[in-house]
């Protein structure tokens, strides 16, 4: 625990060093915010409610899955692969530590940095320029810090998962990226699931997918209430635990396999 | 001209041999960038099915100008490669400008020919599949003009885009360092104009008509092309102004390229 504390906390000061890069990226994503909205407030149009979606609660879905892109990583996550292929996966080995443990508290100082850099001040301009609105209780508050916390946890078991391809392939690059562009769109990031049709949501919830943004939106929204933000917080956990399963079984089949090159 | 462009035909035909190396992993990262198209277009068509129209225009108006400006970005981003100011910026960083500065070839040239890249073919080909869908869903009324225009509309898209490109390209030269704001502009642009320019507020419509003239570019032209009403008081050749705007950007662009050159100091790397 304290060296995941560790880790984590020499993560965080490297996001930290990188304050321009980090404005310069909140004003991309702003932008790409302002055009969200406008397509759904164009969408949206003299309705009050899609889906049980209010107009304010869709703008709101634009605020929140722009702020996460950076705390969950989702537009790129190549760390592990590119240390494959590098060779610095060795080292990565040698650590008296095991190699997820390493990557989660690293990837957890990244997620908190990405959190007070890009994610809070997303969300604060869109308070100020359009307005959104908060859970309406402290417990409501409480299941969203939960939820969040645990989609950053599956999505980080599937991004440590996917990029375990590099032990395989030689160039696994395309592979990462077709996952990632999947994961957009299951995931809820493009538009909430709630507006897609029902047997596309029913085969999304095979996929780890929603359990990411989706969950996070619905619960934050007030959409699920009562058990039924139990349950998706239950489910989150369940998927949480799978995927690092996976990931430690294809870790161990990758490395008797793995061959470095000296040099 | 002739000798640059065999010049040109060599520097890509490299890149061209070595990124079809491996052939499974380059089909699937075809697979991959393609894939945002197609999935994007799902997106779109699963929203409309529940909202029906966004401001007027259906899915087959909206996917219409979706995919002309897919194509187009794609075709752009093949091409233009060797300018894209994230590549370019660490070219200056690591002093490989002054390498290229070192030889007895046009500088353009060389770094239009410097990164060219394959697998930006899977974005063109769904671009090109979604306009398809696109018109096969429209009941456009087709006439020679509209047949014509059709390719000078998606040259100036490329053209446009292009110098975007360049723009930050050259910015680098100053800062060392690609400046995420011109994203902005190339990505933010084109995700803006994959939708019809009347759903956005005011202040961004007009920025984006008298300070950067993006609306001529495909807003009005697809306003000809499918026969849809001004709603607001432009003059009727703003539907062709499309190939003035692409060529006016792509000139100033390369004016601005030029100038940085002449100021261009290495990094010392």
């Amino acid at each position: 625990m304290r060296l995941f504390y560790e880790l984590g906390l020499r993560s965080l000061q490297r996001q930290l060093v990188y304050r321009t890069a980090a404005l310069a990226g909140l004003a991309t994503n702003f932008f790409f915010g302002i055009i969200r909205i406008s397509v759904l407030v164009a969408l949206y149009g003299s309705r009050q409610e899609v889906a049980g979606i209010p107009l304010q609660g869709a703008i709101t879905f634009t605020g929140l899955s722009q702020a996460t892109i950076g705390i969950l990583s989702l537009f790129s996550w190549y760390e592990l692969m590119n240390n494959v292929y590098t060779g610095a996966i060795s080292s990565d080995l040698l650590k008296p530590m095991s190699l997820f443990h390493y990557w989660l508290s690293h990837d957890f100082g990244r997620a908190v940095g990405q959190l007070l850099l890009r994610g809070l001040p997303m969300m604060a301009a869109y308070a100020v320029f359009f307005g959104i609105t908060t859970p309406d209780s402290t417990w409501q508050w409480i299941a969203f810090i939960l939820s969040l916390i645990f989609a950053w946890l599956v999505s980080f078991s599937w991004r440590f998962l996917v990029n375990l391809a590099a032990f395989w392939i030689p160039n696994g690059l395309g592979i990462v990226r077709f996952a990632f562009i999947l994961s957009w769109f299951m995931s809820g990031f493009l538009m909430p699931l709630r507006y897609f049709p029902d047997w596309f949501v029913k085969l999304c919830a095979f996929t780890p997918f929603p359990y990411t943004i989706n969950t996070v939106v619905e619960i934050y929204l007030g959409i699920l209430q009562g058990p039924a933000i139990i349950q998706a917080i239950l489910a989150q956990l369940v998927w949480g635990a799978v995927l690092i399963l996976a990931g430690q079984l294809v870790l161990r089949l990758g490395i008797r396999k793995l061959v470095i090159l000296g040099g | 001209m002739i000798h640059n462009f065999s010049l040109y035909w060599r520097l890509i035909g490299v890149q061209i041999r070595s990124q079809l190396q491996y052939r499974l992993a380059f089909f699937l990262d075809v697979l991959g960038t393609s894939l945002i198209t197609i999935l994007n277009f799902a997106t779109l068509a699963f929203v409309f099915q529940r909202f029906g129209s966004i401001a007027g225009w259906n899915l087959g108006e909206v996917a219409f100008l979706y995919g002309m400006v897919e194509a187009a970005f794609g075709v752009m981003d093949m091409l233009f490669s060797g300018f894209d100011p994230q590549n370019f910026g660490r070219q200056v960083r690591l002093g490989r400008m002054d390498q290229l500065l070192l030889r007895p070839l046009d500088i353009t040239l060389q770094v239009f020919g410097s990164e060219f890249i394959m697998r930006r073919l899977g974005r063109i080909a769904q671009g090109l599949l979604v306009l398809g869908v696109a018109i096969a869903m429209l009941d456009i009324q087709w006439t020679i003009t509209k047949l014509l225009y059709m390719p000078v509309v998606i040259v100036s898209l490329v053209c446009f885009f292009g110098g975007l490109f360049i723009i930050g390209a050259t910015i680098t030269f100053w800062t060392y360092e690609s400046i995420e704001v011109v994203n902005i502009f190339t990505y933010g642009g084109s995700e803006m104009m994959s939708y019809p320019m009347n759903i956005y507020q005011n202040w961004l419509r007009q920025f984006f008509t008298y300070i950067i003239p993006a609306i001529f570019l495909i807003y009005y032209p697809a306003l000809y092309f499918l026969d849809k009403p001004d709603p607001f008081p432009m003059p009727g050749f703003a539907r062709f102004l499309s190939p003035v705007v692409g060529l006016g950007i792509l000139w100033a662009a390369l004016l601005f390229w030029n100038y940085g050159l002449r100021h261009y100091q290495s990094t010392g790397t």
